[in-house]
C-alpha cells in the first residue's frame, strides 16, 4: 500500500513537467523578442532548461521509482551499504563539468550586453537619451533635432549629451522613443544615461531582454538596440502610435505594445511606474516625432525645470 | 578529539526547580528549544496569515473585500487594498518568515534540543548564555509587533531594505516620518531595532553550538561519527558567527542614517523628494547591498543547512539503511558554506556594481550548484535499495530532495548573468526562494518535528492526520509556487501590487488567481497540523525511548529526556548510521551498541508506521 506514495510524487513531477509544456501555447511564455542581443539571451535560456529539465525529469524519476520499487517490505532487508567511491567521483565530475561549461559558454553574451567597453560611443550615429527615474515616473530627455544634426558635423558635439543638459532638450515622460536598426546595414544603436532623483529604480524593458538599476548618485549608460518597429504615424488621430504591426499595417497590436517597467521596489506607486517604448521606422521618422514633441513640449511646459539630479 | 565533561549529569541530582525556573526561565537546552519552537509556530501562523492578504491582492486586485478597511484602516478605504498596506504586507511577511521563523526554528529549536542530546552532552557548554539567547527573542518579538501599530504602518521597503527608499529620513529635528515613503518612517526604525535583537540572539546561539560541539562530545563521540544534523548546525553555527557581525553593522548603519542624519548610503549630490532636497551625502547606496547579501547569502544557507541535516537524518533512518556517502556529505556543506561567502554579487548583477565583478560571482555562484547537487544524489542513493518505511517524517523528508532539486536548478537560471538581466527581480526568483526556503527548508522542518516529537514530549503524533496534512501541503504548495516560474518567464515583476496595470501582464492573471486559491488551501490546511501537535502534546500515545528503531544518541534517553539528558554519560563506538548492517539481528545497531554485540539494548517497542 505505502508504494501508492510514489504517484502522488510522480503526479506533481508530471504537472509540473506539462506546465512548462501547454506554457507557450497559452501565451504564457517569452514576450517576443526584439533587441539585437535578446536572441543571444534566450538562447541562453533555453540551454539551460534542456541541461536542467534533462536533471530535473532524471532525479525526481528515479526518486519516484525508488518511492515505489523499496517501499517496505518486512520480508527484505536493506542492502548495506555506506557508498560507492566511483559513483560519488562520477556525479562530482560530471555535474561540475557541465557547470563549468554554462559558465563559460554566457560570458561573450554578459560582455556584450552590459560591460562599459561595449557601450556605443557618444557620435554622430548613436542615439543619446536620458532616463531620469524618479518617484514614480520616467523621466525622458531627448536631444533637439537641431542638435541632432548638429551632431552630424560635429561628432564631438555628442559628448556632454548625458552630462549637461540643454536649454532646447525635449522632454517627454514615460515615453522612449528610439528608431530601428535595420539588420544588414550601419548599426543604430541606442546609450541610455540612466540616473535616479531618488531611490533606486530599474527599467526594465521585457522585449528587449533587458533590465538595468538606477542608482542615486551615478549615471549608468545602458546599450540596446531595436531590431523592429512599432510605431507609425496614426492617420486618423495625427499622432505616432505604437500597437503597430508592419506587416498587416494594424494598430492595436498587443505583440507590438513594448511596455516599460519599473522591476525594482521603489515606494508607493511603484506597481504604476510604468513607461513605454516606441520604436519608429527609421531616423527619419524618428525625427518627424521629435519635432511634434518638441513643439509640444514648448506648449506645455515653455521654461523646463533641469532633470539635473 | 572529544572531551567528556566530567559532570554527573543524572536528574535525580537536580533539585526540583520552580515552574518558572523549569518552563519559563529555563536553562535546559530542550526546554529552550520547545520555546524557540512555539514561538516559531506562533509567529508562522502571523507570517502565514500576511502572505494570505498579500495572495488576496494578486489574485484579485481590484476586488473589494468589505472587511478590509476594518483590518487595515484607512489605507483601504472602501475595502480595496491600498498600494502603501500591500507593500507593508509583503515586506512583513518576508521579514517574520525568515528572521521569526525559519532561523528561530532551524538554529533555535533544533539547534538547541538536537545537539546536546546528539552528541551525548547533559546541556549546552553556556546554559544561561543559551536562557539568555532565547529572551533576547522577546524585545525583538515585542518591538515588531508594535510596528504594525507604528505611524504609517510597518516597514514597507522589502526585506532586503535597500537605501535609499528605507534609509532617507527628514532633516533633523523634522521628525522620524519619511519622505519616500509612509512605511520607510518609524516602521523602518523599529524594524531595524527588532532585527538588531535577533541577530543578539542568534550569535549568543551559535557561539553557545560552536563551542557544546567542539568540547561537550561524549567519549567516542568523533567528528566523523557525529550525525549529519550536528555537522549541519556545526557549520550552520560557524556561518552565523562569521557573517552575523556584518548584518548588525549594516543595521546600525541604517539606524543610525534613519535616526542620526548621518549619510552612510547617500551619495553625494543631492536627493529630490517632493518638494525639498537632500544634503549632499558622502555614502554610498549600494554599500547596503554588499553589506545586506555579504549577511543574507550565507543566511539562506543557515536557512536550509540545518534541515538538509535533518532531512540526511530521517531519511537513513527510514530507508533502514546507511547514509550514502556520509564524508563527501560532510564536505559538500563545507564547501557550500566556503563558497557561500563569494556569492553574495549574484543578488547584484543589475545593481550597477561594475559588470565585471559581475562576471567573478557569477563563476562562484554557479560552482555551488555543484555540493548541492553531490548532496541530491546522495540522498537518492541512500534510498535506493532501501527498506522504506513511508511515515509522516519521511514523507516528508523525501518531498524536501524532491522539492529542493526544482530550487537547485532555478538557482542555475539565475546564476547565468545573462539570463539574470531579464529575470531579475522577477516572479521567477520568488518561485526560487520559495522552493528553497518553503518547499525545502519548511518541509525540512516539517519533516523534524514529526520525527523528533516522541523526544520532545514522550507521546507520539498521530499519524493518520500527519499523512493528511502532508498531502495538502505538497499538492496546495505546488500548485501556490510552480506556476511562479511561468510568470517570471513571462516578465512578471515581483513587489508589484497590480499586475493588472501592465498590458503584458494581464493575460497571467487566471494564474494568479489560481495561485491564489492553492494558497488559501495551503494556508488552511496548516491547522490540521497545529491541531495534531497541540493534541498530541497532550493525548498522544506514549511512545517509549526509540519508536524509530533510530540509532543516535538522542534515542537512548528516555523520552523526554530529564534535565542532564542520560541516565550515565553515554559511550560511543560507531557511527550514527548503522542500518541493517549484517552484523545485528535488529536492522538498527545504536550508536551505544558495543563492538561483538548484535542487539540493539533498551527497551523493544513495536514501530509507528
Ligand atoms: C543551488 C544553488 C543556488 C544557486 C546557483 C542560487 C542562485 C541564486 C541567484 C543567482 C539569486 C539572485 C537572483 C536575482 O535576484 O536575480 C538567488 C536568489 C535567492 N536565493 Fe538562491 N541559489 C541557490 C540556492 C539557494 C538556496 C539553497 C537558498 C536558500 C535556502 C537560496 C535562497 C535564495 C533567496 C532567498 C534568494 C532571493 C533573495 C531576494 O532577492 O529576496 N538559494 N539565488
Ligand atoms: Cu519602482
Ligand atoms: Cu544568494
Amino acid at each position: 500500500m505505502q508504494k501508492y506514495w510514489s504517484v502522488l510524487f510522480g503526479a506533481v513531477i508530471t504537472a509540473a513537467v506539462g506546465l512548462f509544456v501547454v506554457a507557450p501555447f497559452m501565451g504564457w511564455w517569452l514576450p517576443r523578442n526584439v533587441s539585437s542581443f535578446g536572441g543571444d539571451v534566450d538562447l541562453l535560456f533555453y540551454l539551460i532548461l534542456g541541461i536542467t529539465g534533462f536533471f530535473f525529469v532524471l532525479t525526481e524519476a528515479i526518486l519516484v521509482y525508488g518511492i515505489w520499487k523499496f517501499s517496505s517490505d518486512p520480508t527484505r532487508k536493506a542492502t548495506y551499504t555506506h557508498g560507492n567511491h566511483k559513483l560519488e567521483v562520477l556525479w562530482t565530475i560530471v555535474p561540475a563539468g557541465i557547470l563549468v561549461m554554462i559558465g563559460i559558454v554566457q560570458v561573450r553574451t554578459w560582455e556584450n550586453i552590459k560591460y562599459q567597453s561595449r557601450m556605443p560611443r557618444p557620435g554622430a550615429n548613436t542615439q543619446q537619451i536620458e532616463v531620469v527615474a524618479r518617484q514614480w515616473e520616467w523621466r525622458i530627455r531627448y536631444p533637439s533635432p537641431k542638435r541632432m544634426a548638429s551632431w552630424r558635423s560635429d561628432p564631438r558635439l555628442a559628448q556632454d549629451f548625458g552630462a549637461v543638459p540643454h536649454q532646447d532638450d525635449v522632454h517627454v515622460p514615460n515615453e522612449l522613443h528610439v528608431w530601428r536598426h535595420q539588420k544588414g546595414e550601419e548599426p543604430q544603436k541606442v546609450l541610455v544615461h540612466l540616473k535616479t532623483r531618488d531611490v533606486l529604480h530599474s527599467m526594465k524593458l521585457v522585449n528587449l531582454r533587458l533590465m538595468q538599476d538606477a542608482v542615486p548618485g551615478k549615471t549608468i549608460p545602458v546599450w540596446f538596440m531595436v531590431e523592429e518597429y512599432n510605431t507609425s504615424l496614426h492617420p486618423e488621430t495625427g499622432r505616432w502610435v505604437d500597437g503597430f504591426d508592419p506587416k498587416t499595417g494594424h494598430w492595436n497590436q498587443k505583440d507590438y505594445v513594448w511596455e516599460l517597467a519599473c522591476a525594482e521596489f521603489c515606494g508607493t506607486r511603484h506597481t504604476a511606474m510604468k513607461g513605454k517604448l516606441f520604436v519608429h521606422k527609421n531616423r527619419d521618422d524618428f525625427l518627424e516625432w521629435l519635432k511634434w514633441a518638441e513643439a509640444e513640449d514648448h506648449r506645455r511646459t515653455p521654461a523646463v525645470p533641469s532633470t539635473e539630479p | 578529539m572529544s572531551v567528556s565533561i566530567p559532570h554527573e549529569a543524572g536528574a535525580h541530582q537536580h533539585p526540583q526547580l520552580s515552574f518558572l525556573r523549569k518552563y519559563i526561565f529555563s536553562e535546559d537546552h530542550k526546554v529552550i528549544g520547545i520555546q524557540f519552537m512555539f514561538s516559531g509556530v506562533i509567529f508562522l501562523m502571523l507570517g502565514g496569515a500576511l502572505a494570505l492578504l498579500v495572495r488576496l491582492q494578486l489574485g484579485w486586485p481590484h476586488a473589494q473585500v468589505p472587511i478590509l478597511d476594518k483590518i487595515m484602516g484607512d489605507g483601504s478605504a472602501g475595502g480595496r487594498m491600498g498600494y502603501d498596506t500591500y507593500n507593508m504586507l509583503f515586506t512583513m511577511h518576508a521579514s517574520v518568515m525568515i528572521f521569526f521563523v525559519i532561523i528561530p526554528l532551524l538554529t533555535g529549536a533544533f539547534g538547541n534540543f538536537l545537539i546536546p542530546l546528539q552528541i551525548g552532552a547533559p546541556d549546552m557548554a553556556f546554559p544561561k548564555l543559551n536562557m539568555m539567547s532565547y529572551w533576547f527573542m522577546w524585545p525583538a518579538f515585542t518591538i515588531i509587533l508594535i510596528s504594525f501599530f507604528a505611524h504609517g504602518g510597518a516597514a514597507s521597503s522589502g526585506w532586503t531594505s535597500y537605501p535609499t527608499i528605507a534609509s532617507i529620513s527628514m532633516p533633523a529635528g523634522q521628525g522620524f516620518e519619511s519622505p519616500a515613503q509612509a512605511g520607510s518612517g518609524w516602521g523602518q526604525i523599529l524594524w531595524l531595532m527588532s532585527l538588531i535583537f535577533v541577530g543578539i540572539s542568534s550569535m549568543m546561539g551559535s557561539v553557545n553550538y560552536i563551542t557544546t560541539i567542539i568540547n561537550m562530545r561524549c567519549s567516542g563521540m568523533t567528528l566523523f561519527r557525529m550525525p549529519m544534523s550536528v555537522w549541519s548546525l556545526f557549520i550552520t553555527a560557524i556561518l552565523q558567527a562569521f557573517a552575523l557581525p556584518v548584518l548588525t553593522v549594516a543595521l546600525f548603519l541604517q539606524l543610525m542614517d534613519k535616526t542620526l542624519n548621518t549619510s552612510f548610503f547617500l551619495p553625494p549630490g543631492t536627493l529630490n523628494f517632493g518638494n525639498w532636497q537632500t544634503g549632499p551625502g558622502g555614502g554610498q547606496t549600494l554599500l547596503w547591498q554588499h553589506l545586506f547579501w555579504f549577511y543574507s547569502h550565507p543566511a539562506v544557507y543557515i536557512m536550509i543547512l540545518p534541515a538538509m541535516g535533518m532531512v540526511s537524518d530521517v531519511i537513513s533512518t527510514f530507508s533502514r539503511k546507511p547514509l550514502f556517502g556520509y564524508k563527501p556529505m560532510v564536505y559538500s556543506i563545507t564547501g557550500i558554506a566556503g563558497l557561500g561567502f563569494i556569492v553574495w554579487g549574484h543578488h547584484m548583477f543589475q545593481s550597477g556594481m561594475d559588470p565585471r565583478l559581475g562576471t567573478g560571482f557569477m563563476l562562484a555562484t554557479i560552482m555551488i550548484a555543484l555540493p548541492s547537487a553531490v548532496k541530491t544524489f546522495n540522498w537518492l542513493g541512500t534510498i535506493w535499495q532501501g527498506n522504506l518505511t513511508l511515515n509522516t517524517p519521511m514523507l516528508n523528508a523525501l518531498a524536501f530532495v524532491s522539492m529542493f532539486v526544482i530550487g537547485g536548478l532555478s538557482g542555475i537560471f539565475m546564476a547565468a548573468t545573462p539570463v539574470d538581466v531579464y529575470i531579475h527581480d522577477s516572479y521567477f526568483i520568488v518561485a526560487h526562494l520559495h522552493y528553497v526556503l518553503f518547499m525545502s527548508t519548511v518541509f525540512g522542518i516539517f519533516a523534524g518535528i514529526y520525527f523528533w516529537f516522541p523526544k520532545m514530549f514522550g507521546r507520539m503524533m498521530n499519524e493518520r492526520w500527519g499523512k493528511v496534512h502532508f498531502a495538502i501541503t505538497f499538492i496546495a504548495s505546488n500548485g501556490v509556487f510552480y506556476p511562479m516560474h511561468i510568470l517570471g518567464i513571462a516578465g512578471h515583476m515581483r513587489r508589484i501590487a497590480d499586475p493588472e496595470q501592465y498590458q503584458f501582464l494581464k493575460p497571467l492573471m487566471p494564474i494568479n488567481e489560481f495561485m491564489s486559491i492553492s494558497a488559501f488551501v495551503l494556508g488552511f490546511g496548516q491547522f490540521i497540523f497545529l491541531a495534531n501537535l497541540f493534541y498530541s502534546v497532550f493525548w498522544g500515545p506514549k511512545s517509549g525511548r526509540n519508536p524509530w528503531h533510530s540509532n543516535s544518541l538522542e534515542w537512548t534517553a528516555p523520552s523526554p529526556p530529564p534535565h542532564g539528558n542520560f541516565e550515565s554519560p553515554p559511550v560511543v563506538y560507531r557511527g550514527p548510521y548503522e542500518y541493517s548492517s549484517p552484523e545485528g539481528e535488529e536492522d538498527y545497531l545504536p550508536q551505544t551498541t558495543p563492538p561483538g554485540e548484535t542487539k540493539p539494548a533498551g527497551e523493544a517497542v513495536p514501530q509507528h508506521a
